[in-house]
């Protein structure tokens, strides 16, 4: 519309009378467009002037709110350019009240909802690494963590009780199995790369807590438990690149530890915990499925020793 | 200046009123559609997701014995249902593993297993298992078993499990009213209920009986 054109803009700032008389000019049809336009302008002008005074009743503005005599009369003391500011600003406070109140209400349903969202949209990764003492290896050690590197014989692992590395291609059965002894950390580590959580405990904690973990264990899918000689701490939890160590059972972050790293931890998405190793007979030594068990300090792929049975 | 001109101007106000009138309810509209799918998605102490949690527990030991059961049993209709069984409730572990994750909760629940049925924790076996479910002994026992042995056993173990998964089912039949859920669960049950038929069919020409209760 010539409203939003700069000229029409340019126009109207610069007083009533001289933008009837410049607004016919500035259109195509000088006859037809400037009477309406001429006639149009003040009188809108006028009344919307006239009608916002008359609205707020102040007489004494009435006589000197019109537009024009406002922008003539700018140097005559301080009250012709004070009464229509005045009179806008009183215009404007429903809408500014109305849309405060709107913006409010839309500002905090918007905020609930991306509250909502970004607490829903914390990562795993982000609760487990905020469980206090927990020790994340992802972030440590990528290169141990590479997934799906498989060696028979005893490895060597960095921590202990070992979060993740190479591993034997046999994994340790994890479908709720509590172990009553030690089990190898060969076939362990491959029970953590499918997601499961391992809960050791040195041999010396007491029964009470030792029932205590494995209710926390038995008949649940991706849970394993079992002995740790020389474990440096009562209780220690492993998942896949990830360790919590505790002194009780009782302790909280056992759950929390479970809850965010149970499954989520899996370097292999749906890989089942069921078959697998599941006999302790072996104590630490790895159990290899279609070769015998080799106790051997190089853990490389071609080196079956047939001599002991698995 | 330019703001207060558009103010003051009856036609550019409604017009600036208007136009933050489509903002703000756009910006209103926007928020609750990004909020409607997380207050309506089951929460974490919902039947829904307890059901996906422990069904899935649930199957994964079906799993396990159908692949014995395809692995070891001598009679091919035994080696195919134990096919049949691991793969359909793999897959539906699958399925409900992505329930989890689309309503943005975990795959381990902050309740004990079985707390979301009526019944609760009452439902557990003595050895704290869900229902129908084998004992670790058992499942050795169908590990070690050779010949004959499997497909009976097999088939009594399985029997078990499927009666236990009913009731499970039933039990979030009888809580939720989410139509997914619903939808897969009866599935699952008429399913199942087709495999008992079968399976006692199998036992009685294996000359064995169903294990009691």
């Amino acid at each position: 519309m010539s409203i939003s054109t700069p000229q029409a803009g340019g126009n109207r700032r610069s007083s009533a009378k001289p933008a009837a008389g410049a607004k016919p000019t500035a259109g195509a049809k000088p006859t037809a467009g400037g009477k309406p336009a001429a006639g149009a302008k003040p009188a809108a002008g006028g009344k919307t002037a006239g009608k916002a005074a008359g609205g707020r009743t102040t007489p004494p503005t009435l006589a000197k709110g019109t537009r024009p005599g406002g922008a003539g009369g700018g140097n005559k003391g301080g009250r012709p350019p004070f009464t229509p500011v005045k009179v806008s600003q009183g215009r404007n406070w429903g809408p500014i009240a109305l849309f405060t109140v709107v913006g409010l209400v839309a500002a905090s349903i918007i905020g609930f909802g991306v509250y909502e969202v970004y607490k829903n949209g914390l990562s795993w990764q982000q609760k487990a690494d905020a469980i206090s003492g927990i020790v994340d290896y992802r972030k440590t050690e990528p290169d141990l963590l590479k997934p799906a590197q498989h060696a028979y014989g005893k490895i060597s692992y960095p921590q202990s009780p070992p979060v993740g590395g190479k591993h034997n291609p046999n994994w340790q059965r994890c479908q709720g199995d509590v172990y009553p002894d030690q089990i190898p950390n060969e076939n362990a580590v491959h029970a953590l790369e499918h997601g499961a959580v391992w809960i050791t405990y040195n041999p010396s904690l007491p029964k009470d807590q030792v029932d205590k973990l494995a209710a926390k264990v038995k008949g649940n899918d991706y849970m394993l438990m079992s002995q740790y000689p020389g474990l440096d701490k009562p209780i220690s939890l492993q998942a896949w690149g990830y360790q919590l160590k505790v002194d009780n059972a009782n302790d909280s972050r056992i759950d929390e530890f479970i809850k965010d790293l149970r499954e989520n931890a899996s370097q292999e998405p749906g890989t089942p915990c069921s078959s697998g190793n599941y006999t302790t007979k072996t104590g630490p030594d790895p159990v290899n499925l279609g070769q015998s068990a080799a106790p051997s300090t190089a853990p490389s792929a071609a080196a079956p020793t047939p001599s002991a049975s698995s | 200046m330019m703001f207060g001109r558009l103010t003051t101007d009856p036609r550019r106000r409604a017009l600036l009123l208007g136009a933050l009138v489509a903002v703000v309810t756009l910006l209103i509209g926007y928020g609750a559609g990004l909020l409607t799918p997380s207050l309506t998605a089951p929460g974490d102490n919902s039947a829904e997701a307890g059901f996906a949690r422990d069904m899935s527990t649930h199957h994964a030991q079906a799993v396990e014995m159908g692949m014995v059961a395809y692995q070891k049993a001598t009679n091919d209709e035994v080696r195919q249902l134990g096919y049949n069984i691991a793969l359909t409730q793999q897959a539906q572990i699958g399925m409900m593993s992505i329930w989890l994750k689309d309503w943005h909760l975990e795959p381990t629940g902050s309740r004990p297993k079985m707390a979301w049925m009526p019944n609760g924790s009452a439902e557990l076996t003595p050895d704290g298992l869900m229902p129908g479910m084998a004992t670790d002994a058992q499942l050795a026992e169908l590990h070690s078993a050779t010949g004959k042995d499997v497909d009976i056993l097999f088939c009594q173990l399985m029997l078990r499990h499927h009666l236990g998964g009913i009731h499970m089912i039933d039990g979030v039949l009888q809580e939720s009213h989410n139509d997914m859920v619903r939808q897969l669960a009866q599935t699952m049950k008429l399913n199942q209920q087709g495999d008992v038929d079968v399976l006692q069919d199998l036992l009685t020409q294996l000359g064995a009986k169903p294990l009691g209760s």
